[in-house]
């Protein structure tokens, strides 16, 4: 009892030590706090090229074709996304993605991250979360399967629809003077190997045709729940993609709202995959 | 046989496969989408980090899958073989490989922004485990030829024996050094020893590796082993400490592996306790390491005898892996008291800054609350702890993020939860739907057709209602629609449906829509009604063909038994079912016993909630009926008026069933 009385009046009367001691706990604590805090996240400033598309088209094993540089790997349905780190070099003579993926090609080395997105139905909300808050998003490649757009041309387009209408609300949200960067947007007309494949001005003509039709159906569709009835009226042009009140949908104008959009064609699984690595190093 | 064993991560790429023969991918992608994606099958268990035993197989297309999930690492290990066989031993090999695996690439697999695991030398461990449980299995299933008495000791003796086949083993896995004969001569092995080599005495096992013999080479190989053994801790296995545990192994096993495959564990088990507690400790260490540092740590004392040893200690470490994390499951050491003070406050500590690993005492309250909030939303208890459940297993051993108290992120994740069960897989669009099947595109060859929509439910919940909602938004889009009183029951059901007709040709006259009533008026079979309405309509050029039904009760059979002849009868495109908001628990069952009521191959399409304007905030309806079907909300009636009927957005009823 003694001796902690004797401690307290130690630590309460002022003196030099005392002085030092409290006020390096005064200042460390907040640094090592800072530290411990800055440790715990993670480091995300890298551009970010975000890989979209419906289920099976071929993200994933064009990720593990990147990634490793000369093949692609088995892959099967994603549940998660899957960012990987990969590297650009520009400004070199070189072509092909091999070379210029490589750490030694010449020229300038950047370093980015292509993410990858489950295609199911029920996971697009990962994709749909990073194009609408992400700052460093630099690029979006939809991937679609050029094999089976037939079949596939509804549930191909309306997630394309989706992912359009994001960007273009993102884009008319920004209330700064200063608007959101310009995502350009890359549609990777996959599997060209295959014999039934679309060729991309195919590709490109029935996808508009389905955006248009989409974006006809949706404007006459209901209402969704939870929309209160004093907002309807300024809903109605913000939710049409394109120009509003233009006859037919067409990429191009997307441009009004700063969007890019490309159609290139390629194959995953015969590694033509160049052109579409050229539009990621543009990017980065 | 076994067909396909892989080893995928979460996001869809395959770090290691091995396939015996062709297997068409899309089982396993179906696989994926059915018991991960839609949690079809078993809910409960899928996010645990089970052992394959206890996870349901998964069977499809003349196949059965066996499946592991690793939680923390996000890899799944699937074996596929075929339904006809039935090989008990394969959720053995799964479990085992995914210690093996977890063990042996953990560390790489934490890696991030990469998909490469370099897991090459997997090979080895996969054939050593399909080699040893396969034999295991023979060995069983060629006992009950014999005779009883004989065989059960002959099979105990065998499995007893355990230890000394790994040299016998290790000469089949000689195919490594290039050694031609040896393949052959191991076929007959494990046939073979268990017959020849029945260890009668605790000592006899000097006596079983001369037996097995016929070369030579393995002998005097184990036999410096032995000699090696009670010299050196590292290669114990047959040393003197093993023969004293030969006894309770032998009644142990048997069990386990005839019937609880689980059990089989206890027998690796007894495998290390067998061995000294340097070699157990020793295998802790070299666990997390690769093959060749294991080599090296563990062979150096006699490195002379050739590669043979590689294999060997191949055996040693797989059973090193798989003991080591036995013995970590079985142990949850209390911790002293200066330990637990310290990490009490620490977790105080962490709880306010965040990066707090969560555990289930963390987990329990706050879980518990949020059970008790979405009860109050009137979400149905059973839907309401599956989510708990779900959400539960997402979170345990997840880090809280800076400055994130455990309430947020278990909000967060209740969130992402909600959003993943209420969104359906496919968009759903109706005017798009009903395009396509009335104007289809020439391309496609289909003749065009009326799109046929019925609606069913309980009696009350407003069925002509929405059904007329439908039909006015119908109008409005200018199709031509044929509404059918299909219910030949109530009284006056008719004559409301003829109101209701009356009303929207008024409303709608001007913006040139067009709806009639087909009517048979009472008593009639309500099935041929509906056919006979599609058959007209089909003849008269309408659009849309709306089909009214009966209210009736869901668990009342004869009443329910109509429905399967009224969908084989009239086929509609879409089924929908009405559930009002205000119902409670009682809407799980209401949901299930509607959608199983079409006869096989046919399900509802999908939910018009309606009432949601009466219940305010309260929606968990919603949530009970997804939950009990996986059939998706399409509309919400929101209103008394024709036009107040809503398409179902997601974000609205998470955001309804999360408020406070």
């Amino acid at each position: 009892m003694e001796g902690l009385k004797n401690t307290l009046e130690y630590l309460l009367t002022p003196s030099a030590p005392i002085f030092i001691v409290g006020a390096l706990i005064v200042l460390l604590v907040p640094i090592l706090v800072h530290f411990f805090v800055v440790r715990t996240t993670p480091y995300t400033t890298l551009p970010t090229i975000l890989l979209v598309g419906p289920s099976g088209a071929g993200k994933t094993s064009l990720l593990t074709l990147v990634e490793r540089g000369d093949k692609t790997v088995p892959t099967h349905t994603s549940q998660t996304p899957q960012p990987v780190e990969l590297t650009v070099s520009a400004g070199g003579a070189v072509q092909s993605f091999r070379e210029t993926a490589k750490e030694d090609a010449p020229g300038m080395h950047k370093k980015f991250l292509l993410m990858d997105t489950p295609g199911h139905g029920k996971l697009r909300k990962f994709a749909m979360d990073r194009v609408n808050t992400q700052d460093s998003l630099k690029g979006i490649m939809f991937v679609l399967d050029a094999a089976a757009l037939d079949e596939n041309l509804p549930a191909t387009g309306s997630y394309l629809y989706d992912v359009l209408l994001a960007l273009q609300k993102r884009m008319g949200a920004g209330k700064t003077s200063r608007g959101p960067s310009s995502i350009h947007v890359l549609i990777a007309a996959n599997k060209s190997d295959l014999f039934t494949a679309l060729p991309v001005s195919l590709v490109k003509s029935n996808l508009e045709a389905e955006l248009g039709r989409i974006r006809k159906s949706k404007s006459k569709g209901l209402l969704d729940s939870g929309v209160g009835a004093d907002d309807v009226g300024n809903e109605e042009s913000d939710n049409w993609l394109g120009t509003y009140g233009a006859e037919k949908f067409s990429f191009s104008q997307m441009r009004e709202f700063d969007l890019e959009v490309d159609i290139v064609g390629g194959s995953v699984l015969e590694g033509k995959v160049d052109k579409w690595w050229k539009w990621i190093s543009a990017r980065v | 046989m076994l067909d396909t064993f892989e080893i995928l991560t979460t996001s869809g790429v395959v770090l290691w496969s091995r396939s015996f023969s062709h297997v068409n991918p899309a089982i396993i992608n179906n696989f994926i989408a059915d018991v991960f994606i839609e949690e079809k099958a078993a809910a409960a268990g899928v996010k645990d980090t089970k052992s394959a035993a206890n996870n349901p197989a998964y069977k499809a297309d003349q196949h059965t899958l066996r499946w592991s999930f690793s939680k923390e690492l996000g890899v799944i290990f699937v074996a596929v073989y075929r339904s006809l066989l039935h090989l008990s031993w394969v959720d053995k090999l799964v479990d085992n490989l995914k210690t093996i695996f977890v063990d042996l690439y953990g560390e790489q697999l934490q890696k991030p922004n990469t998909t490469v695991v370099r897991c090459e030398k997997f090979d080895d461990y996969f054939d050593q485990q399909l080699r040893e449980l396969e034999s295991k299995a023979t060995t069983k299933a060629a006992q009950p030829g014999g005779t009883a008495f004989i065989d059960e000791e002959s099979i105990s003796g065998n499995l007893g024996d355990e230890p000394p086949l790994p040299p016998g083993l290790k000469h089949r896995n000689k195919v490594h050094d290039g050694a031609q004969d040896r393949p052959s001569t191991a076929e007959s092995t494990p046939v073979a020893t268990p017959n020849q080599s029945r260890p009668s005495t605790p000592g006899g096992n000097h006596l079983v590796v001369g037996k097995t013999g016929p070369m030579g080479k393995v002998s005097r190989r184990a036999r410096k082993m032995q000699i090696n053994s009670s010299a050196t801790a590292s290669s114990g296995d047959e040393g003197p400490g093993r023969k004293g545990k030969k006894a309770p192994k032998k009644g142990r096993k048997w069990d386990a592996d005839g019937f609880a495959d689980e059990d089989d564990g206890v027998q690796l088990d007894y495998s290390v306790t067998g061995k000294s507690a340097t070699s157990d400790s020793e295998a802790e260490a070299t666990g997390r390491s690769t093959v060749v540092e294991e080599i090296d740590s563990a062979t150096w004392g006699s490195k002379t005898s050739k590669g043979q040893f590689v294999l060997r200690d191949l055996d040693d470490e797989v059973h090193g892996i798989l003991s080591s994390a036995q013995s970590k499951n079985s142990d949850n050491a209390p911790t002293g008291i200066v330990n637990t003070g310290l990490s009490s406050i620490n977790s105080l500590f962490r709880n306010i800054v965040g990066g707090k690993t969560l555990t289930k005492e963390d987990l329990a309250k706050p879980m518990d609350g949020m059970e008790k909030h979405l009860i109050e939303k009137n979400v149905a208890r059973e839907a309401a702890v599956r989510l708990r459940e779900g959400v539960e297993k997402e979170l345990l051993g997840v880090k809280t993020g800076s400055f994130e108290s455990i309430d947020t992120r278990i909000k967060k994740a209740m969130e992402a939860s909600l959003t993943k069960m209420l969104t359906p897989t496919s968009s759903l669009d109706l005017l798009r739907e009903i395009d396509a099947v009335t104007r289809p595109s020439t391309l496609s060859g289909r003749k065009p057709r009326p799109f046929v929509m019925s609606i069913v439910g309980v009696n009350g919940v407003g069925k002509s209602t929405n059904l007329s909602k439908i039909c006015f938004f119908l109008l409005q889009n200018k199709y031509k629609v044929l509404i059918a009183a299909g219910d030949t029951f109530r009284s006056g059901a008719v004559e409301q449906l003829k109101v209701h007709v009356r009303n929207l040709k008024e409303l709608t006259e001007r913006e040139g829509g067009q709806v009639d009533i087909f009517e048979k008026g009472y008593g009639g079979d309500a099935a041929s009604v509906a056919k006979d309405a599609v058959k007209e309509a089909a003849n008269e050029g309408y659009d849309v063909v709306l089909i009214d039904t009966a209210g009736r009760r869901h668990n009342d059979q004869r009443l329910m038994s109509s429905l399967e002849k009224f969908a084989k009868f009239a086929q509609p495109d879409k089924i929908l079912m009405v559930g009002e908001a205000l119902v409670g628990s009682d809407s799980v069952a209401q949901a299930r016993n509607f959608n199983s009521s079409f006869g096989p191959g046919r399900n509802l399409d999908g939910f018009i909630i309606s009432k949601c304007d009466t219940v305010g905030d309260m929606v968990g309806t919603l949530v009970s009926i997804v939950h009990a079907t996986n059939v998706p909300v399409l509309f919400v009636g929101v209103g008394q008026h024709y036009s107040d009927i809503r398409n179902f957005s997601v974000r609205w009823a998470v955001e309804k069933l999360l408020s406070t």
